[in-house]
């Protein structure tokens, strides 16, 4: 094999989140297309269950309630981004409420293999929404995913999706005093309309109590295009339509989110409440086999980087079992945009030190990120 | 996350890989990590611990002997149980997944599957579960269930043999699925039936039919507290590197498979030796001289059957194994008194106990007059804590050790590849061997002990007349201090107060015939009363079925290894399905498991009548759950019977069984891994179900617009 060479492409990320039992329609749809990379993952999407109480006691009880969804990721040439959605969308009957949600970023990736030529065609019209971001959360402990996401439906924000990771850098240097810090993370995703983005995203770290020490990270990325899920609440209905439904059919009518505006005046950075936030920030992915992580971090933590969350994932579609092994991670750094060559150039030597990585770098920008600082 | 600023302030940083934590803050960290973890294990005993001591002090109205050793005992369970999980998490998981994840890159699905193989047989071995077997057949006779006996005490290698080539046979099998990503409910249609089929054609054979509860039992207990959690990240990393859809929550179904081939292989080897086994017997014939030489082939020599005889037969074996000569058998009974001949009762008998329940009323009064101090000879003192903790720190040993180094042997030389941490994995080795070695001393000396409190004297609960308890000589007894009382027919009766060591004295019955006016010696009897009285029988049954309950379910809330099952089930479905949720529902298929177990024993039912219904309703309910909860709940059924429930289990089976004169403690084992499997499936669909059921009324409610 020849010396690989950093070379990134201009591709897209497509993102399907959906309710666990049809996610066998989506690998065959993807792995049909001829995708060579399908990534999975499994996640749990959060919603409002409202009920009556039991017994004879009066009211309704409302709790969050989690459905098991399956989430999966692979790139595509950017033209064919839009046709890939729309098929999905199609397959999966995306606009009925509680399948799922999707997206597409546009990003730069590097890898070892072309982006595949894709054999999709899809006439399906419907409402793609362009004018969203993806705010992500990580939070340090497992069940702190919960708070974030139940502030995020008290906002009536979106469905959020919730994946497990584990936490690498700073913790894996105490030695073994390390095993006192749980490394579990949880992973939020929320897509939300992006003029409204800031303004939630101050709320969701006010409300879930991020603005403390050890409280977590959120992060926004720009989202090309989505479609989203609207089903934030399960059970009793007491009108004609529920509120997602109304939503949902003013996207329609107005084309967009744009008529949710409710945070005007945040989108102003010399606002007092925006100084939390750091701005002018790359999400840098690295996809390689399990086991090659830590590699990677500490490569990358060696030019800058504060550490990494890092997930594991299967890797379904068979073309790209070049190793015969299906085990990926995925691991993610969020760091100042000056850095970010740096720490791409450490990723890519520890690719080219390393045997068998199947090592994938994608970067995207992250315009606002927010961590407890003293 | 520790922040680098942090760092600056409260750390000190030499270099960019270590960091350097003051003392003072390093003991705080690990303070409240151990305090954390304790706590958590404190949770999960209290319930059984409590549901134990709560029906001895109230129900029984006894109260623990040697309460500080079981104190103590109970304390070492806490903190073995907390080393062992951590050290499962830390280290044999982590361990058992990276060469899981590894082991489909380098190698082919042949050598996956004979390091599969290799595997399950080595973990049988490192594992015994013929300890466990053994305690349960340990009222076994040669001549009432012969092969079972055969099998036991005659062959245990071969038991040992068929159970370990069942495990091998079920990883590698399992391996092979999790390669491929086939489904695992093709295997349970075809293992289950297959399974259910050979146990009707058992339970039509006299000799085969014994062997039915071992063969299901042999399936419940092979599957150890370290083999389990191995073997499942084992599976879920091979499951994981395979790369398959169908393997969404993979890694599961293993254990289900390492449960069912050990019931085929014991039931195969069962088969095979019938043909040239006896035929159940009556006793005298069987110890009878004539047949001699055919019962020989069960026991090494003529000491050893008598032994047998001693130790689990009557008053008639004894004396048709002599063929009716009077002098040889006063001469054995007479060697009873000396130490050599102590060794023909059973270690687990006092020589006042074995009066009591094997001797007859001639041998008693023969024993009595010949041997005097016979009844008097010391009971089993408690092992001493050394000692205990030697030997359970060599079984700890060979239990962890082996396969550990199987695993780690694999990863670094032939995978070339290391753990991610190794220095945790390390750790994680040395606190499962250490929290193995406090958890097995603190059930031994603890937990067993008063589980068997309660166990053994079960059957007064439900028993309706008074039961002898022991007997005691008084002399010199003066008659003439015998009082005469009346009834309210005007019936006279003759009784005498009688003061035990620190109680008021009381009035018991004067029974003529036990006073030896020559020697001026009474023979008092000591009777335990029926607890609920004659009339109250059925109201004691419940009792015993409510105590069999508890005990269920309590017990295995506290099984390491469900618990790090249930860790991985929520890990994998990443909080969909709660460890909390599996492990309730696995506790309370033990306890209605266990339920039945008792019912098959109190009501002597044939095991195989227990075994169909459950199993043939399993069929179509996993038929129509979903593949992840089908994996998950029939590995459940093999991770039920642990190093806690077992010994509860068996005391109260032995106990219930003894009284009843059971044939074998065996099959109540093969009930609590039947029913948590239903109790999980239900569980599944009802969590499912609840899942869909939002989504479900938006779909009609589209629908309808």
């Amino acid at each position: 094999m020849s010396e690989p060479t950093l070379n990134f492409r201009e591709v897209s990320r497509v993102t399907c989140m959906v309710h666990q039992p049809l996610g066998a329609k989506v690998t065959d749809c993807l792995v049909g297309m001829g995708a060579h990379t399908v990534l999975v993952e499994n996640a749990r999407a959060v919603r409002q269950h409202i009920r009556p109480r039991p017994w004879v006691f009066p009211g309704h009880s409302m709790e969050i309630h989690g459905t098991p969804v399956e989430v999966f990721r692979t790139t595509v040439p950017r033209e064919s981004a839009e046709a890939v959605m729309r098929a999905l969308i199609e397959v999966l009957d995306l606009e009925r409420p509680g399948h799922g949600a999707l997206y597409i970023q546009d990003l730069l990736e590097h890898s070892l293999l072309e982006p595949p030529v894709l054999r999709v065609q899809s006439e399906k019209e419907g409402l793609i929404l362009r004018d969203l971001t993806l705010l992500t959360g990580i939070l340090s402990q497992v069940g702190g995913g919960d708070a974030l996401a139940k502030s995020a439906l008290k906002l009536g924000a979106c469905v959020p999706v919730i994946t497990r990771g584990m936490g690498t850098g700073i913790r894996d240097q105490l030695g073994l005093l390390r095993i006192t810090i749980p490394p579990e993370k949880e992973w939020v995703h929320l897509m939300l309309p992006a003029q409204d983005a800031v303004g939630i995203q101050r709320l969701l770290i006010e409300d879930a109590r991020m603005d403390r020490a050890g409280g977590g990270f959120l992060y926004q990325t720009p989202v090309r295009a989505g479609v989203v899920d609207p089903l934030l609440r399960i059970g009793r209905q007491e009108h004609a339509a529920s509120m997602e439904q109304v939503i949902a059919a003013m996207d329609e009518l107005k084309c967009g989110t744009g008529w949710r505006k409710r945070y005007g005046d945040l989108e102003d950075p010399r606002n007092e409440k925006m100084r939390p936030f750091r701005r002018n920030h790359r999400e840098i992915t690295f996809i390689c086999t399990e086991g090659r992580v830590d590699a990677f971090v500490r490569a990358a933590m060696r030019v800058g980087a504060g550490g990494a969350t890092t997930a594991r994932v299967r890797c379904l579609s068979e073309s790209d079992f070049e190793g015969g092994i299906g085990a990926r991670e995925r691991g993610i750094l969020c760091v100042p945009a000056g850095r970010a060559d740096a720490v791409i150039e450490a990723l890519y030597e520890t690719e080219k030190q390393l045997e068998d990585t199947h090592c994938r770098i994608q970067v995207l920008d992250a315009p606002s990120v927010f961590s407890h600082q003293r | 996350m520790l922040k680098a600023r942090q760092n600056s302030t409260r750390m000190k940083s030499t270099d960019q890989t270590r960091i350097h934590i003051p003392i003072s803050t390093a003991a705080s960290m690990v303070g409240s990590y151990v305090r954390g973890r304790i706590l958590e294990q404190i949770k999960s005993v209290a319930f059984i611990i409590l549901y134990l001591l709560a029906f001895q002090l109230f129900v029984l109205g006894s109260t623990p002997s040697n309460a500080l050793r079981v104190a103590a005992g109970l304390g070492l369970v806490i903190l073995g149980l907390t080393f062992f999980l951590e050290g499962l998490i830390l280290g044999l998981m982590p361990l058992g997944e990276r060469v899981g994840v590894r082991l489909p890159r380098k190698c082919g699905i042949f050598l996956i599957v004979v390091f599969g193989l290799l595997l399950g047989l080595g973990s049988t071995y490192a594992e015994p579960a013929i300890a466990t077997l053994s305690t349960a057949g340990s009222t076994v006779t040669a001549w009432g269930s012969p092969l079972l006996y055969r099998l036991l005490n005659d062959s245990p290698a071969l038991l040992v043999a068929s159970i370990a080539l069942g495990v091998g046979v079920a990883v590698g099998v399992g391996m092979f699925r999790f390669y491929y990503g086939f489904s695992i409910k093709p295997f349970i249609f075809t293992l289950m039936p297959l399974l259910l089929g050979l146990s009707v054609y058992c339970a039509l054979d006299a000799n085969l039919r014994n062997i039915l509860g071992l063969a299901w039992d042999a399936g419940a207990v092979t599957t150890g507290a370290v083999t389990v959690p191995l073997v499942l990240a084992l599976g879920i990393g091979v499951s994981r590197a395979s790369g398959k859809r169908e393997d969404a929550a993979g890694g599961f179904g293993i254990i289900m498979l390492a449960s069912a081939f050990p019931i085929l292989g014991v039931m195969i080897l069962g088969v095979a030796l019938n043909p040239t086994t006896s035929r159940p017997m009556a006793e005298t014939d069987f110890f009878a001289p004539e047949y001699r030489e055919r019962a020989l082939r069960l026991f090494p020599d003529e000491s050893a059957l008598l032994r047998h005889a001693f130790q689990h037969g009557s008053e008639a074996g004894r004396k048709a194994f002599f063929g009716g000569e009077s002098s040889e058998y006063h001469a054995a009974l007479r060697r009873l008194g000396r130490p050599e001949g102590r060794a023909m009762i059973p270690a687990s008998m006092s020589a006042a106990e074995w009066l009591i329940r094997r001797a007859s009323e001639s041998e008693r009064a023969f024993l009595t007059r010949e041997v005097p101090g016979f009844a008097s000879s010391p009971r089993e003192t408690a092992t001493a804590w050394a000692s205990v903790l030697r030997e359970e720190f060599a079984s700890a040993l060979l239990a962890v050790l082996p396969l550990t180094l199987l695993l780690a042997v694999v990863l670094f030389l032939f995978l070339r590849d290391r753990p991610r941490h190794v220095d945790e994995v390390v750790l994680g080795v040395g606190l499962a061997l250490m929290g193995m070695t406090l958890l097995t001393m603190g059930i031994r000396t603890g937990l067993a002990p008063l589980g068997d409190e309660v166990g053994r004297p079960l059957p007064r609960v439900f028993r309706s007349v008074p039961r002898e308890e022991g007997r005691i000589i008084l002399e010199p007894f003066d008659p003439e201090q015998v009082l005469t009382g009346f009834t309210p027919e005007g019936r006279p009766h003759r009784f005498f107060y009688f003061t035990e060591r620190g109680t008021t004295p009381r009035p018991v019955v004067f029974h003529p015939d036990q006073y030896d006016p020559e020697t001026g010696r009474y023979e008092h009897v000591l009777e335990r009363p029926p607890l609920f009285g004659p009339q109250l029988t059925l109201a004691g049954i419940a009792m015993v079925f409510l105590f069999a309950f508890g005990l269920g379910f309590g017990s295995t809330q506290a099984e390491p290894a469900l618990s790090a099952l249930g860790r991985t089930v929520e890990e994998l479905t990443v909080g969909t399905i709660k460890r909390t949720g599996v492990v309730r529902a696995v506790s309370l298929g033990v306890g209605l498991g266990l339920m039945m177990g008792v019912a098959r024993i109190l009501y002597d039912i044939p095991i195989v009548w227990l075994l169909l219904p459950p199993y043939l309703l399993l069929l179509p309910l996993t038929y129509w759950s979903e593949e992840d909860f089908a994996g998950i709940a029939w590995d459940c059924g093999g991770v039920t019977t642990g190093g806690i429930t077992v010994p509860l289990v068996l005391a109260m089976g032995l106990g219930i069984g003894g009284e009843l004169n059971v044939t074998d403690g065996f099959g109540v084992l093969a009930m609590a891994s039947a029913y948590p499997i239903l109790t999980v499936l239900l569980f599944g669909m009802m969590v499912r179900a609840r899942q869909r059921k939002g989504l479900q009324n938006v779909r009609e409610e589209d629908g309808d617009e």
